[in-house]
């Protein structure tokens, strides 16, 4: 699905978003910054920024209360995974689901 | 019929996790003070309580999004800030109180000193955190803290004059020795109790942990329209018992033991068995909603994976982030500083950042964008504005107070 010429409103709909990846559904930060492309007439929300990536606005799959996005190589969850490598991994149990 | 359980569970749960160590610390002081000339508060409390977290549940199960995500998108990054750290340093110190009262709950059951319970407090909490189911924890806890329900079998044992503590309820005004600067003072810490801000976080995000849709409305409208209520009913014989018990005698209440003495003193051993098990699942159920708060507040803020509906690894630093505020729970109370002097600080602190925490719920429960047609109608619109009036009235007073009563000496 493409998101080609949907009117929203940015800052009401876009900003401070949560973003949510689309292969395991898994809470993948905030919009925090857009991308415009002020050439254009007019202007179009080019990218969204989080964690300071870029992720381009042809990978939202998904437009709802939460932004859908094919996060594939942008690895938006490295800090998520230093936390768990350092200190999560450590603890027992740490890879089971709560019983 | 299978239906009927889940509801009449729900609503129980709702009844036992209503109330906390802000509650049973607030409302035995109150009822020593000020016996039931202060009441009223208590209903204008779990008015409140019920008619916001009935807008936050609305919000969870039509939208799939907890509270403090759509603070942040609804307030901006700046004000969202402050909203998260007011939130998240009042839903900490109510966590330290929660942590103090299980470990002093322990002390008056074995005599061992609490400061020894407290280390084992904290990491039978975060053991329970890290592996115990979410549905299976709030169920344990809500069950067990039902057995508070001993303080209203208490207060029908010490046989109280009824017209007397109705006549009490009708007349709200300080007594004896108390002014309206000290009234005024405890009917916020006890508005504060009430409404807690960590329930909204706690009771939405709990939806999305328990995958609530529109179809689950239903059952979270009765769990608050009738749990939170009854959940005040026990709050009201908390303080009922002090009443009777405390106030003729001109004893004030300033310990964990006090509070729970009236059941002692109407039913015996097994009474105070039954009383201090009930306050250890009150108080150790509130830890673990407080710690999971603390959780919530920050990763929904940051937008990082959390909840307990993932393995811990998955959501690694919502983990972190209540490891860390076990330890700085555990450090605050090895300095000795006193568990029901926290509370009292806790609940007054609470009371000073609830309009923080509810504006934006009122204004989210009107957004079709999030619950569609479901908007708050007028009715609700007028109680949600008249009850904000109330909130930023006791939230500017708080500090005022504090500083004039000396916090209410």
């Amino acid at each position: 699905m493409t998101m080609a010429g949907r009117v929203l409103h940015a800052q009401l709909h876009l900003l401070d978003r949560q973003l949510i990846d689309q292969a395991d559904g898994h809470l993948a930060g905030k919009v925090d910054d857009v991308v415009l492309d002020l050439d254009a007439d007019p202007p179009v929300v080019t990218a969204l920024v989080s964690a300071r990536r870029e992720i381009s606005a042809r990978r939202i799959t998904d437009l709802g209360t939460a932004v859908t996005v094919d996060a594939e190589g942008l690895d938006l969850d490295r800090y998520d995974d230093r936390v768990e490598r350092a200190v999560i991994d450590k603890i027992p149990g740490a890879g089971h689901a709560a019983e | 019929m299978k239906k009927l359980l889940a509801v009449t569970l729900g609503i129980l749960t709702a009844i036992g996790g209503f109330v906390d160590i802000g509650d049973l610390v607030t409302n035995a002081l109150v009822g020593a003070r000020f016996g039931m000339h202060m009441a009223w508060v208590v209903v204008v409390g779990v008015i409140g309580i019920c008619l916001y977290a009935e807008m936050s549940g609305r919000v969870v199960a039509i939208s799939g999004r907890p509270v403090f995500d759509l603070i942040r998108e609804r307030l901006g990054p700046q004000t969202g800030l402050v909203t998260l750290v007011a939130s998240f340093l009042v839903t900490l110190l109510t966590l330290i109180a929660e942590i103090g009262g299980i470990a002093l709950a322990f002390e008056l059951a074995s005599g061992v000193h609490y400061l020894l319970w407290m280390p084992l407090a904290v990491f039978a909490v975060w053991l329970v955190i890290w592996r115990v189911k979410f549905s299976r924890l709030e169920q344990v806890f809500g069950l067990l803290g039902l057995l508070l329900i001993v303080f209203a079998v208490a207060l029908f044992k010490l046989g109280p004059d009824w017209g007397n503590l109705l006549s009490q309820a009708t007349s709200p005004h300080p007594i004896g020795s108390e002014n309206w600067a000290t009234y005024a003072y405890y009917g916020i810490a006890l508005f504060g109790a009430a409404m807690t801000p960590y329930e909204v976080f706690f009771f939405t995000s709990g939806g999305v942990e328990e995958k609530w849709t529109r179809r689950d409305l239903v059952t979270a409208r009765t769990n608050v329209f009738v749990g939170f209520p009854l959940g005040g009913l026990l709050s009201l014989s908390i303080m009922g018992c002090a009443a009777v018990l405390f106030l003729p005698a001109g004893i004030q209440v300033g310990t964990l033991g006090q509070v729970t003495l009236p059941v002692a003193v109407a039913l015996g051993k097994l009474g105070l068995a039954v009383v201090l098990i009930g306050v250890f699942a009150a108080t150790f159920g509130a830890a673990l909603e407080t710690a999971l708060s603390c959780g919530y507040t920050i990763a929904q803020y940051r937008g990082w994976q959390w909840g307990k509906f993932v393995r811990p690894r998955e959501a690694s630093r919502f983990h972190v982030v209540i490891i860390i505020c076990l330890v700085l729970a555990m450090l605050t109370l090895v300095t000795a500083v006193d568990p029901v002097k926290v509370t009292e600080y806790s609940v007054v602190f609470a009371a000073m950042a609830l309009p923080l925490t509810y504006l934006p719920i009122l204004i989210i429960a009107n957004d079709p964008d999030y619950v569609g047609a479901n908007t708050n109608g007028r009715l609700r619109n007028a109680f949600g504005l008249f009850y904000l009036g109330l909130l930023v009235v006791a939230s500017l007073a708080a500090i005022p107070l504090m500083i004039l009563t000396k916090a209410g000496q």
